[in-house]
């Protein structure tokens, strides 16, 4: 079994692979995005194909804005000029889109990337830890998370699995209510100096720094 | 603007290095995570700081857009709701797939956790909070 790569590896790695794809994607790097709408994939299907029906972002923008005024329960408001919020989840990038007419290439597009994308991407995450894995040598089968979640938060079945469970509702609640995770706001978002991405990331990261001191050191 | 099969070879590269990377840094290790939050190993710590230093620096180079985002009323309780899931279960979204990826069966109880958490998210977005979270899959 090898050993994990040193940091400046890492930092080289995550790095490539943010950038390349925010080039090659014209859009960020989002995991928890990619999950929500792959679950929600229905509604996300509704919308891509309403977003085929549109030739005009116009158009596209005022449909959509409909859509989402439905989603959220609020009213809709048809007669901007600029396109509301397209798809449910996102933001307004009007003023986004203003700001970067004058940046020179603007390497995010409005719409969301093909539902499909989203799916293969995460399949891709599977495949690429998996190839990880087995050729470092690290792959091996087991029923419990390893010595470190044993030793710092549980040893008892019933109790890990109500931790991980509980764990990752607040991953997932809490991801989508802030707007992104590690790789959309940590990575892509303080790459791009977003101060919406900057306090999320100080704050998860924060919080994940005392939970952890508290189960290494309290509990 | 990509074609759809631009957009689709590119995520399969993504994804792949991605999962293959973290990997190999050894964020589904849930004892490294808990050493870099605990800064007993600032090895992974360096190995985000570094990364964002990077992509900071090639974004500024390639005069990439720098969107302002809006510091909405979810994103203080959404992340420390999600620093706390995180530093409990070891994953954030990627990482209970490498996870199971790695052979950690249980992590598939974090991945239906993730899912359940994200689908109470959004009704509970659309029937209380009315929040316009904004997206990072833009």
């Amino acid at each position: 079994m090898s050993t994990y790569w040193p940091w400046w590896a890492g930092a080289v790695g995550l790095a490539l692979v943010t950038i390349n794809h925010t080039l090659s994607t014209d859009r960020s790097l989002g995991v928890s995005a990619a999950w929500d709408r792959v679950l929600h994939w229905r509604r996300e299907r509704q919308l891509e194909r309403m977003d085929d029906e549109f030739t005009d972002d116009q158009a596209l923008a005022e449909a959509l804005a409909a859509a989402t005024a439905e989603h959220f329960g609020t009213t809709a408001t048809t007669t901007s000029t600029v396109p509301q919020v397209p798809y449910g989840t996102s933001q307004p990038p009007g003023a986004e889109a203003g700001s970067a007419a004058s940046e020179g290439p603007a390497a995010t597009s409005l719409r969301p990337a093909p539902l499909i994308t989203q799916a293969v991407l995460l399949v891709s995450i599977f495949l690429g830890g998996l190839i990880a894995a087995v050729t470092s040598g690290r792959f091996h089968l087991r029923f419990d998370m390893g010595p470190g979640f044993r030793n710092l938060v549980t040893a008892d079945s019933a109790t890990m699995i109500a931790v991980l469970f509980a764990g990752g509702v607040l991953v997932g609640f809490g991801t989508r209510l802030a707007g992104g995770c590690s790789s959309g706001h940590g990575l892509s978002g303080c790459g791009r100096l977003r101060p919406v991405s900057i306090v999320a990331t100080a704050v998860f990261f924060g919080t994940a720094v005392a939970v952890s001191f508290l189960l290494w050191k309290v509990i | 603007m990509r074609t759809r099969g631009a957009v689709l070879l590119a995520s399969i590269i993504t994804g792949l290095a991605l999962g293959y990377t973290v990997t190999n840094i050894g964020f589904g290790d849930y004892a490294e995570l808990n050493r870099m939050f605990t800064f007993q190993d600032p090895r992974m710590l360096l190995s985000f700081v570094g990364a964002v230093v990077i992509i900071v620096c090639a974004f500024a180079l390639l005069r990439v857009r720098r969107t302002p985002g809006r510091i909405h009323a979810g994103v203080v309780p959404g992340a420390l709701l999600f620093g706390t899931g995180w530093a409990i279960s070891g994953g954030c979204p990627a990482i209970p797939i490498i996870q199971v990826a790695s052979g950690y069966l249980p992590a598939l109880i974090t991945i239906v956790g993730v899912i359940v958490g994200m689908r109470l998210c959004r009704w509970a977005n659309a029937r209380y909070f009315h929040l316009d979270r904004g997206s990072c899959g833009l």
